[in-house]
């Protein structure tokens, strides 16, 4: 008997999926604005029954262990929902997407597949909740075919990702073939049985890392983001970097720590490694960006890195403080990519330089801006900080000091970058920056709620802590 | 019977060919034949190890596989219209719009 | 509502009752505004003076204590705690007092955003008083981080030519040396299981190697913040572009964080790194002081020069913190107060200048003396005070100073030779000599510029601004026995704490 409580938020988004296809071809064209909201209050009700019905008690096995309902895979659910709801609201009234029953069906199946993602339990499973989650990825960031930018975005984003999926595919191959099963829970210990020698091991699994790195945009398989972010729609770029990445997180937070104890060691050292390189790639090359949509890019290669250093230290506090930082990432990056596709509608330029005087034609949302920004930089008291405190805590813990210290030096490098675009919103004028900044409401309220959020993580932190130990309570 | 590590050697050896195509090919087409080859490779290897373990769901997975191949292709090669659309190549050293 | 009624959350918050009142006006109503800010300030300096008033100076531990839990799961124990004593009472009674003076400096210089700047005022105010209030690591770090914003804003936006160059420049040097220290803080607050102060310091136990580390990492911090040779060239810039009353706070309080925070952890948390690394530390103070001194002197822009004087002065600190003995420590601290009254006092009269001339270069005056005979003296008493003239306040602290490090460099002390205790004295003469070079330039002689003909002498608000100033120098440097009542105990029990003989030499 399948505990259908268990996978109601998939049945929610499935459903809501289909509701949107339907009402689009019944819509007149001037009726289209209703999908957004549909789409949004869709999500929400998603969101609060996923928290009312779908939390986990007992570890559950569902559908013959393909998929495991357990707070991992409910807390990056409500990440991905959280995500969407909140790309709807940055989409309204974008050109080209805002008005599209299509774009919101997408958007809510690629939720579908990333909370499958976050609640995986098999290598099957994976490979489909993986596609579900990015062909319609691929098809939203090439959504505007008539932008250039955006369908190269597209393109290059699908190429890039078919190719490290076939990589990955044929890691998983040779993993059934080391293990006889493909129940990541049943594959650790078939491994031990069957003595697989750690080089062949280690093979397979920088095979499999090539996909996941590919999700989260870790070194070398970074290389397509900046070109993605840059060229799809903004609201998609917002979506990609956050839940997206948070998608690749969770199941290679899963899958590394369940499928392979026996070589813990040796994917530690790679992935700390792994970490540095990523995050000093990332923050160095973002230092000479005038684009903050590229900059933004390279900034979020750059935390993953930091994420990475918490999934490299294999620890129970590892794994709080990569779902910690995630959720504060989200909110801040959702915001920071709202800002730029608020005033990208406003004024049609996404360079630094155009945001000067900004804080003058908008004081509200220079503000909120800030806050966003110096969260991304990690100054307390805001979400960011803890959670680059917590990575940082858990790299210590695990006797990677250098890990940290590498750590703490990108942190400044980062603050730089994220200093020059408060420079100019701040410091610097520019003419016409008297007049007023018209923001829709929606679009206000969602930047409040992730404002708030993102102070709430950084001065309230026990019921997220909590949340997150729960997490890490399930595989430690 | 053939011996297993046959297969793996020729999977091996499929999974480099494509590889080694995406990799130094530059019409996008043929790109997206390469990691089929690749996708394909992954499929020899879990059918051979479904047949020598005795274990049906190597040969299942490889039924999703060609299913996900198969809409990624459909989308791959409506994205390359749109591309061939605004820039009139597919070859993808010229599709560099996005520099940085 | 008892919480919020603990003394040292008063002291703490209320500024922020003065923040929440400031947004709900627009920035076009400066009067309101100033005076708002100007109210919340002397409040908070009535509640400061309320707490001194039930200040038990003859106990050397924590007094008001407040301890609650802030985070506590899995193995995280973060406590919000805070809590006085000798060490830290001073500098309190010295950010509130000087806050509502700079603030009234800033009457008719900042017209511009006037709420806005208030506001990041009194949430610099704020977050200075945390960082000296605070007794949890993780806490402390907090409030430490927190003062950067408020001042880049105020750097950056009511600052001089290059004040963005000068805003971010300060944000990132302070935020480079205090992020190390967070790795230390995690490494103590991980390893020994909790982050709040006394319990860490009761706990010790850390090896002396690891301690050395720890030690350079929380001194990395500090030593940018304070700021020591080599880590200074930071200040002038920020100096010399912050306007009038961010440079008075900047040097009067914020610098002394940096001091403050070696003698608040540094020397208790790790003990045995500090005997270590004393003589080191003294160093690089002595060579502080010798190159401030030397570098003010060859300065044209007045605001310059007394940046670098703030470097030789902190240099006369760290020296006094690092003799390790009692009247190193206390003259270190109250140094810290007295360079704070000093030379908040010279950049005020700096700033009034400037408000009249727009200009700080040197050779735009002289022979003021004749046409400003008020400003004048005042200016000198403060220089004077400042180069340490005894019967003024800078002469009792770096006598205390000069005495604690020459007690320190005596045989088997942890500076181990007086010539620290000799070099530093020699800074003292240097002093002298630029500070009187800069008097000499700008009051004395001919009149050569015509505009100082028509200067306006200093006003009733200015007066008003200047004149307690003066009373604590003139406090201080003759009657510093209550100033050092206040500061004794805590620090004799901080000595106590030190694997040094030295404390046993001198008695």
């Amino acid at each position: 008997m399948v505990d259908y409580l268990a996978i109601l938020p998939e049945i929610a988004l499935l459903v809501l999926a289909a509701i949107l296809l339907l009402v689009d071809i019944r819509l007149k064209e001037e009726g289209k604005d209703t999908l957004n909201w549909i789409a949004l209050f869709g999500l929400v009700i998603t969101f609060v029954l996923t928290i009312l019905l779908a939390q986990p008690g007992e570890e559950e096995v569902i559908w013959g262990g393909m998929l495991r309902h357990d707070w991992m895979a409910f807390v990056f659910r409500l990440v991905f929902i959280a995500g969407a709801a909140f790309t709807v609201v940055f989409s309204r009234g974008w050109e080209a997407i805002g008005d599209r029953g299509e774009f919101y069906g997408l958007l809510v199946l690629s939720t579908l597949g990333m909370t499958l993602m976050g609640a995986a339990g098999d290598l099957v499973m994976l490979l489909l909740a993986i596609e579900t989650a990015s062909i319609p990825l691929y098809i939203m960031a090439g959504f505007s075919t008539k932008d250039g930018k955006s369908a190269e975005a597209g393109f290059k984003y699908l190429l890039f990702g078919a190719m490290t999926s076939a990589v990955m595919m044929y890691g998983f191959s040779l993993l059934f073939g080391f293990g006889g099963t493909t129940d990541i829970y049943a594959l650790a210990d078939a491994i031990a049985a069957g003595n697989v020698p750690t080089l062949p091991l280690m093979t397979s699994i920088i095979l499999v890392l090539v996909g996941f790195g590919f999700k989260i945009s870790m070194f070398p398989f970074h290389f397509w983001s900046p070109d993605v972010y840059e060229g799809a729609p903004t609201p998609v770029t917002g979506f990609l970097s956050t839940a997206s990445k948070a998608a690749g997180f969770a199941v290679l937070v899963r899958v590394m720590l369940v499928a392979f104890p026996s070589v813990t060691v040796e994917w530690q050292t790679l992935l700390a490694i792994l970490s540095a390189i990523t995050m000093t790639v990332g923050n160095l090359v973002a230092l000479r960006q005038t684009n903050i949509k590229r900059m933004l890019a390279y900034s979020s290669i750059g935390h993953a890195g930091y994420i990475l250093m918490g999934v490299a230290a294999a620890s129970s506090l590892g794994v709080i403080s990569v779902v910690y930082y995630i959720a504060a990432y989200l909110l801040t990056n959702l915001a920071a990519f709202g800002f730029v596709a608020i005033y990208y509608k406003q004024t049609g330029s996404d360079e630094i330089e155009d945001y000067a005087g900004f804080s003058r034609r908008s004081p509200g949302l220079a503000f909120a801006m800030l806050f966003t920004f110096l969260s991304l930089g990690g100054i307390p008291p805001l979400g960011g900080f803890f959670g680059k405190l917590l990575v940082f805590s858990a790299a210590i813990q695990a006797d990677m000091v250098w890990l940290a210290v590498v750590g703490v030096l990108n942190a400044v490098i980062a603050l730089y970058y994220y200093l020059t675009v408060i420079k100019f919103v701040y410091l610097r004028r520019q003419e016409g920056d008297e007049v007023p900044f018209p923001v829709a409401k929606s679009q206000s309220l969602a930047i409040i709620i992730c404002v708030l959020g993102v102070t709430f993580l950084g001065v309230i932190m026990a019921p997220m802590f909590e949340l997150a130990q729960k997490v890490a309570s399930s595989f430690f | 019977m053939v011996p297993l590590s046959y297969y793996v050697a020729l999977s091996a050896i499929l999974f480099a060919l494509g590889a080694l195509g995406v990799l130094t090919r530059r019409n996008t087409i043929i790109i997206f034949m390469s990691i089929e080859l690749m996708l394909n490779s992954a499929n020899l290897l879990f059918v051979a190890f479904a047949r020598s373990f005795g274990d049906v769901s190597g040969q299942i997975f490889v039924f999703f596989v060609m299913a996900v191949a198969a809409a990624e292709v459909a989308v791959g090669l409506a994205l390359i219209v749109a591309v061939f659309r605004n820039k009139h190549t597919i070859n993808i050293d010229e599709v560099s719009g996005l520099k940085g | 509502m008892d919480f919020i009624l603990e003394p040292l959350n008063l002291v703490t918050f209320f500024p922020l009752v003065g923040v929440l009142l400031l947004l709900l006006l627009k920035n076009e109503q400066k009067k309101i505004a100033r005076w708002v800010a100007l109210v919340t300030a002397l409040v908070t300096f009535g509640i400061s003076l309320w707490v001194l008033s039930m200040f038990d100076a003859s106990n050397p531990g924590l007094q008001f204590m407040i301890e609650e839990d802030w985070i506590q799961v899995a193995g995280w124990k973060i406590k919000y705690a805070l809590g006085m004593d000798g060490i830290s009472i001073l500098l309190v009674l010295l950010t509130t007092f000087l806050t509502p003076i700079a603030i009234l400096s800033t009457w008719k210089a900042i017209d511009e955003k006037v709420r806005d700047f208030q506001l990041f005022f009194l949430l610099l105010e704020m977050g200075m008083l945390g960082v000296f209030l605070a007794q949890d690591l993780f806490l402390f770090y907090v409030f430490w981080e927190f003062t950067l914003v408020p001042m880049y804003f105020l750097i950056g936006i009511w600052g001089g030519e290059k004040r963005m160059y000068a805003a971010i420049k300060f944000f990132l040097y302070t935020m480079a040396g205090s992020i190390l220290m967070l790795l230390a803080i995690l490494w103590l607050g991980i390893r020994q299981g909790t982050f709040f102060l006394p319990e860490l310091i009761a706990k010790g136990g850390i090896p002396a190697d690891v301690q050395f580390w720890l030690f350079l990492a929380f001194a990395a911090a500090f030593a940018i913040k304070v700021p020591m040779w080599p880590l200074h060239s930071w200040l002038p810039d920020a100096h010399v572009q912050a306007p009038t009353a961010g440079s008075v706070i900047l040097a009067g309080v914020l610098l002394k964080m940096g001091t403050y925070g070696f003698v608040r952890f540094n020397l208790p948390l790790f003990p045995e790194a500090a005997v270590q690394l004393a003589p080191t530390m003294a160093l690089l103070a002595v060579i502080g002081i010798l190159y401030g001194a030397a570098v003010s002197y060859s300065q044209t822009d007045v605001k310059k020069l007394v940046a670098y004087s703030s470097v030789s002065h902190l240099g006369f600190v760290i020296l006094g913190i690092f003799a390790l003995n009692e009247q190193g420590i206390a003259g270190g601290i109250l140094q810290m107060v007295n360079h704070g009254i000093s030379t908040g006092a010279l950049f005020l009269l700096i700033g009034f200048i400037y408000e009249r001339r727009h200009t700080r270069d040197f050779d735009q005056f002289g022979g003021l003396w004749k046409v400003v005979p008020v400003y004048a003296v005042i200016t000198l008493i403060v220089s004077l005070s400042s180069m340490g003239l005894p019967g003024l306040n800078g002469f009792v602290g770096e006598f205390a100073i000069l005495l604690g490090a020459w007690g320190a460099g005596t045989a088997g002390g942890p500076l181990g030779t007086p010539l620290f205790a000799a070099f530093a004295a020699a800074g003292v003469i240097l002093a002298a000599v630029y500070i009187l070079f800069m008097f000499q330039k700008m009051f004395l002689g001919p009149i050569t510029v015509e505009e100082n003909k028509n200067i306006k002498d200093l006003n009733w608000r200015e007066l008003l601004v200047i004149v307690p100033l003066l009373v604590f120098i003139f406090w201080i440097g003759l009657y510093p026995k209550p100033f050092f009542d206040l500061i004794g105990p805590s620090v004799s029990h901080l000595v106590e704490m030190l694997p040094t003989a030295v404390s046993t030499v001198l008695h």
